[in-house]
């Protein structure tokens, strides 16, 4: 198992990923707090800069957990299977250029459909943006794709390389009692098959909407079926936007067990909770679409009902697997595995509001109003984001001999208590019905906006001391590591 | 050497006047029996060009990108409705249909062997989504795409299409779910 395994990382790659990653999971929420203002009515914005802002917000807050979330699980995958370099590069290269269009498509074209582009919004502007602005968010969201699909074909074909199958890098032949747990793949390599999986199926769908909404901007004449946009959409949108948290939570398996010196074990039930949550990703998307009467009723029924279930399998194998395995381990506790803890809590709290939220009762109350982006604020400000820092710590602590102080254990304790502000304050504004996707608010809905913009001030500053702690490391590593290479990467 | 005089008798077969108007009679056939022909034709053929000149290939489509590029983008033409319109109206675009696609079918022939197994994944399945797209576009749009073909034969065009990607599905699944240890070659 991955526990006695030495990793000296010299991988360039990974390190730029997260400190871009990082830095613009920052940029993000000073736009995050601008909308807030905006709408707590403390600083006035047009409507057009506001959905600029959450266009750009959504967009890169996504693509930056993404990002990041790719390099935790790249990193940790290259030491099981023989991935290729080069397509991790190109990667990375299709993803700055689609970001560059994507920015110049929205602030200098004022594309603003939201990151979801829901047909035929994009060709449907009423006169907001033009088609060159539509081109350059599409084409640059087809450009990251890509990339991203790329990868994903890379990991499959290491995968089963490696291990024969996608169904035995899930660890299927275990499952069905053909091969011991003691032979089954290690976590991260379920982990990684369950993503490419999920992702690849995704992308498809994602490239399939993307190109139509292109054909449709340039000849608006080409309709389509809105519903069939629909669906497609949310399942590219719900699984890509899920899967940020399957590819950071390698780094719990990885990182807890190397501080508790225990092997994290894929035994029966870890890898059946995998498969389950494989399968579950992929068919409740369905639960975003609880609105649409058009649907069939059957297909929203299971939309709800498995949407209880969606990624309830995985969070408990894993909440429970960590609590076992901190368990009178007489782990000291640092930053890497506290924000590694602290991500169990930030994901397991998210996931209750999104369980009540999919419930069709619920949902026609709740539907579209701010609990909606408190339960995925909760469980990605506080689940991904704190599981990308914690490996940027590990990274840090695993390489070189710079030590934490005080700040940053100060800043975890603000990260903490601010990222529930603002989480909390979504929920508030839900609760008591402020819709989501508004550019101003009534009265009555300003005072948890406000809340939340000077939670999110004290986020981007305790993020900001987590970044200076990643630079220092940065900065010590050039020093240290003047050259790279497989070889000298304690590649095993 | 065999291949190449089948490929031959089946793209003279194709060039024959009466086959030309029959399978361009309807839409289907034009584009789901008679443009896949044509590329079978070429591929047939393929052999013995390929056969000839080893050299060119080796230069110019080393490790089958430029070929599969080439293929790609030829491939996209014939899939817009207005190319299967023009071709109809018969002279310099219907010559380019019987080169051009016959082209691809050699370029199939020479890059998928030389792709490695990422390559051949990513060009799989972007044709995975385009024909998907292809089989919406043809069941939904609510005009006639064509001058030459009725709405209702493009809705059957965009079920053939549909029929095509669902069986690339069934196919890439059984690829990737099958058990390939212990073997030589790559998987898909
Ligand atoms: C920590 C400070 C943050 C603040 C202050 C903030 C603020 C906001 C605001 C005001 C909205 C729009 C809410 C509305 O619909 O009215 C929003 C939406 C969103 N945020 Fe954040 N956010 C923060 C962090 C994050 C993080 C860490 C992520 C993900 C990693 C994220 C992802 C998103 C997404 C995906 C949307 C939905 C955009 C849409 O509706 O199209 N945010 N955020
Ligand atoms: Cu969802």
């Amino acid at each position: 198992m991955g526990a006695n395994t030495v990793l000296k990382t010299r991988n360039n790659q990974v390190v730029l990923q997260l400190i871009i990653s990082g830095v613009v999971i920052v940029a993000m929420i000073v736009f995050g707090v601008i909308m807030l203002l905006a709408q707590g009515g403390v600083i006035e914005l047009s409507a057009a800069a506001f959905y600029q802002m959450l266009t750009i917000h959504g967009t890169g807050m996504i693509g930056a957990a993404a990002l990041a979330g790719s390099a935790v699980m790249w990193y940790f995958l290259d030491h099981y299977v023989n991935l290729s370099k080069k397509i991790f590069n190109t990667n990375l290269i299709c993803f700055l250029i689609g970001v560059v269009m994507v920015i110049i498509g929205v602030f200098s074209f004022e594309y603003a459909s939201g990151w979801t582009f829901l047909y035929p919004l994009p060709a449907l502007s009423a006169g907001a943006w033009g088609t060159v602005g539509a081109l350059l968010y599409l084409g640059g969201m087809l450009l990251i794709g890509v990339g991203f699909l790329l990868l994903f074909i890379d990991t499959g074909r290491a995968i089963i390389q490696k291990y024969g199958s996608l169904g035995k890098g899930l660890g299927w032949d275990v499952i069905a009692g053909k091969k011991s747990e003691l032979d089954a793949p290690p976590a991260a390599v379920v982990a990684s098959t369950m993503v490419t999986i999920v992702n690849i199926s995704a992308l498809t769908a994602g490239a399939t909407v993307l190109v139509m909404n292109i054909i449709n901007v340039v000849n608006p004449a080409i309709t389509f079926d809105p519903l069939l946009a629909k669906n497609l959409t949310y399942a590219f949108g719900h699984i890509f936007a899920n899967s940020t948290i399957y590819m950071a939570v390698v780094a719990v398996y990885e990182i807890l067990s190397r501080a508790t010196n225990r092997p994290w074990k894929s035994n029966k039930p870890f890898l059946i909770a995998w498969t389950s949550s494989t399968i579950l990703t992929m068919i409740v998307y369905p639960h975003h679409l609880l609105m649409d009467s058009v649907m069939p009723k059957w297909i929203l029924v299971m939309g709800q009902v498995l949407s209880y279930a969606n990624g309830l399998p995985v969070l408990i194998i894993t909440a429970y697997g960590a609590l076992m395995i901190v368990y009178k381990s007489g782990i000291k506790w640092e930053m890497p595995s506290a924000l590694m803890f602290l991500s169990m809590f930030g994901w397991t709290s998210g996931a209750i509001p999104a369980i009540v939220d999919a419930t069709i009762v619920v949902n026609h109350v709740m539907h579209n109003t701010k609990w909606v982006p408190g339960h995925f604020h909760l469980y990605m400000g506080l689940g991904v984001v704190a599981m990308v820092f914690g490996f940027m710590y590990y990274l840090a602590k695993n390489d070189s001999s710079i030590q934490t102080n005080g700040m940053d254990r100060f800043a975890f304790v603000v990260y903490l208590l601010s990222m529930l502000g603002v989480s909390g304050s979504f929920l508030v504004s839900g609760a008591i019905s402020t819709p989501r996707r508004f550019a101003t608010h009534i009265p009555e809905w300003m005072g948890p906006a406000q809340f939340g913009a000077y939670s999110g001030i004290l986020v981007a500053l305790a993020l900001s001391i987590f970044i200076i702690h990643f630079v220092r490391y940065l900065v010590v590593r050039r020093k240290a590591l003047p050259t790279t290479g497989r070889a000298q990467q304690g590649m095993i | 050497m065999k291949q190449m005089i089948g490929g031959g008798i089946l793209f003279l077969l194709l060039g024959i006047p009466f086959t030309i108007v029959f399978l361009e009679s309807m839409m289907v056939i034009h584009m789901l029996v008679q443009i896949p022909l044509l590329i079978l034709a070429g591929w047939l053929m393929g052999a013995g060009v390929l056969q000839k000149f080893p050299r060119f290939f080796a230069n110019w489509n080393g490790n089958g990108v430029s070929g599969i590029l080439l293929v790609s983008i030829i491939l996209m033409y014939w899939m817009l409705p207005r190319a299967m319109d023009e071709a109809l109206l018969g002279g310099w675009i219907e010559l380019f249909k019987f080169i051009s696609l016959p082209v691809a079918g050699l370029f199939i022939r020479d890059s998928w062997t030389k792709l490695k197994t990422n390559g051949k994944s990513f060009v799989f399945l972007n044709f995975l989504s385009m024909f998907g797209l292809m089989g919406w576009l043809y069941m939904d749009a609510p005009i006639q795409l064509c001058n030459n073909y009725l709405e209702l034969e493009q809705k059957a065009l965009g079920w053939g299409f549909l029929a095509i990607t669902l069986a690339m599905i069934l196919y890439l699944l059984q690829n990737v779910f099958m058990d390939h240890s212990g073997r030589e070659h790559e998987p898909l």
